[in-house]
């Protein structure tokens, strides 16, 4: 066909292969960029994993039917290995019930003890805590991301931020929930911190999971309050994880960091036991709770500058301006109280002998001491009715 | 590209049908459609990634949990420049993201990035021994990782562990016959890839 026809005029203009697909890669390198950037899993929060609650349970499904020929196998060579051994393991286990029947007892007279002694002191406890028990379908074990798969959800009244536990210790925690499966969170991960305490000298520390095996045990403070072997448990501080769950021991690395190993690491994690904890975060109203306070709630306005008249400021020959009257700056601690009228201008006080610059005089410690500014804790308006008036005595 | 233990393009493969437009058996050509080797070995990585997640340690060992898609990222490129194989790339890096727990578009990015990189230099490495498509493998590998090391860092602030990231590179290093393979099934099978 002659180049000039006039129906086909690019029929010869081929764009380059390369650069059209650069362009495709180009789209999408943006579109997931923006998908990275809107996607923060240092914020980990309910709304950040159950948008992937379906993908869960359509991902959960081949990994069950493939977990359960290797649960059976396992099953059926426990079955054998019971019935070959059970002789030496009935001796053994005998001997085991005859320590446990001794420790039992001493449980029970201790757990009398401490029930009077909370009693005597009114100590306010913590009620026993439902759990709900699952097995692990599915692992993500890279050190990027550490999550496991459990075949329990919402059905079973399984939350988010639920603590995961095996018979030996934590494992992490639930950050995605669907109805019949749900995500954990690895104590492992990059995300996960964890407070803990080191049993022996009650210390705490902040477990940080980097994607390995062992934790980094990071904010130990105190001399010698931390040593090989000591036994770590969740301190219960910022309310995620109840207090005294067992984690690990304290180990120290070749690069000199402590670590933790990790009690649930000595055995395979195939059953797991959810604790249904409502943490802290989830008994008040997180709403009002989080929201940063005005400044002008928290802090006293600052001082403002006396105007003095003319004679008085002539008459005293200073040219400084004066600092003004602190019992105006303790009368406006609420802001609304900054513009009242009853802050009236008073007369200046009497001047010491050798006059300071204003700004180097805080009107705060200006006077008499009844007039230090007051630092009033912040309530937030939804608890409370209206706005309280500042007391007359501080007028 | 001569590969060591194989027997070249002689190989019928059981997806692909050699068709005869009325050439002589020799000049005959085969269809390698999108099903052949972007679909087909997309769903085989998804079920590796899928199989390789069982909660299952053998002998109290994890299973190793090499990244398959990167695998395709590197092999894609060199057989051919495709507008659907980025796609398709895409959909496996936001599998990934999903499956193993990862930020959206994490895994999307570094795996885009290796084939873009690759597609811009296909034309150095297509021919070459294999050895020295084994050695630009590595080369890809460190810099995918390193991505990765580097946007874990962005997203969490927290340095990964290096040792970890080097046995999921190694795990991914036993993937290499895939590459080969797959390279020679594809890259000259037909004549539309010239």
């Amino acid at each position: 066909m002659p180049y000039g026809d006039n129906n086909k005029h690019f029929e010869h203009l081929k764009l380059p292969m390369t650069w059209a697909v650069m362009g495709v890669v180009a789209v999408v390198c943006i579109v997931a960029a923006l998908m990275f950037l809107g996607d923060r899993r240092e914020d980990v929060e309910p709304g950040a994993y159950n948008k992937r609650a379906g993908f869960d349970t359509v991902a959960s499904l081949p990994d069950k039917a493939l977990s359960y020929p290797v649960h059976k196998i396992g099953d059926g060579t426990n079955w054998l290995d019971d019935y070959f051994f059970a002789v030496r393991e009935n001796r053994s286990l005998k001997k085991k019930v005859a320590q446990l029947q001794q420790d039992h007892d001493r449980m029970v007279e201790l757990a009398d003890i401490n029930a009077r002694y909370e009693k005597l002191l009114n100590l306010r406890t913590e009620p026993p805590v439902e759990t709900v028990a699952a097995r692990s379908v599915a692992v993500s074990r890279g050190p990027f991301a550490n999550n496991r798969l459990i075949d329990a959800g919402s059905k079973k009244k399984i939350g988010f931020g639920n603590p995961v536990i095996t018979e030996h210790g934590l494992v992490g925690r639930v950050v995605g929930v669907s109805a019949d499966v749900s995500r954990v969170l690895m104590v492992t991960d990059v995300t996960s911190h964890v407070p803990v305490m080191i049993l022996r000298s009650d210390a705490r520390a902040m477990m940080n999971g980097d994607g390995g095996g062992y934790p980094k045990l990071d904010f130990v403070r105190g001399k010698d309050s931390v040593k090989v072997g000591d036994q770590i448990l969740s301190s219960g501080d910022g309310g995620i994880f109840p207090r005294g769950l067992p984690v690990g021991e304290a180990v120290k690395g070749v690069d000199g960091v402590w670590r933790v190993r990790l009690y649930s690491n000595r055995a395979p994690i195939d059953f797991v036991k959810v604790l249904l904890f409502k943490d802290f975060s989830q008994l008040p109203n997180s709403d009002t709770l989080l929201r940063t306070p005005a400044v002008s709630d928290v802090l006293p306005p600052p001082a403002q500058p006396v105007v003095a008249s003319a004679s008085a400021s002539s008459a005293s020959g200073s040219s400084a301006p004066r600092p003004a009257p602190s019992t105006a700056a303790v009368t406006t601690a609420g802001a609304a109280s900054t513009s009242t009228p009853s802050a009236k201008p008073k007369p200046p006080a009497p001047k010491p002998a050798t006059p300071k610059p204003a700004a180097s005089k805080p009107s705060g410690t200006s006077d008499a001491a009844s007039s230090t500014p007051e630092l009033r804790p912040f309530v937030p308006p939804a608890t409370t009715q209206t706005t309280s008036p500042a007391p007359e005595g501080q007028q | 590209m001569k590969v060591p233990g194989m027997l070249g393009p002689k190989r019928r493969g059981i997806s692909g049908a050699a068709i005869n437009r009325g050439l002589r058996s020799g000049m005959a050509s085969k269809i390698v459609g999108p099903w052949d080797w972007i679909l087909a070995p997309a769903l085989m990585s998804i079920g590796l990634t899928l199989a390789l997640a069982a909660a299952f340690q053998p002998f109290g060992f994890y299973l190793p949990e090499p990244v398959s898609p990167l695998i395709l990222a590197f092999t894609w490129p060199l057989i051919r420049p495709s507008y659907f194989a980025p796609l398709v790339l895409g959909v496996l890096g936001l599998f990934l993201d999903m499956f193993w727990g990862a930020s959206l578009g994490f895994w999307t990015i570094s795996l885009m990035l290796v084939y873009g990189a690759l597609v811009t230099a296909r034309t150095y490495i297509v021919g070459q021994e294999w050895i020295v498509v084994f050695g630009i493998f590595l080369l890809t590998e460190c810099l995918f990782f390193s991505l990765c090391v580097l946007l874990t860092l962005i997203d969490t602030g927290v340095w990964p562990r290096l040792w970890g990231v080097v046995e999921q590179a190694f795990a991914t290093t036993l993937l290499f016959p895939f590459v080969l393979y797959l390279l020679e099934k594809y890259v000259h099978a037909d004549v539309r890839f010239q």
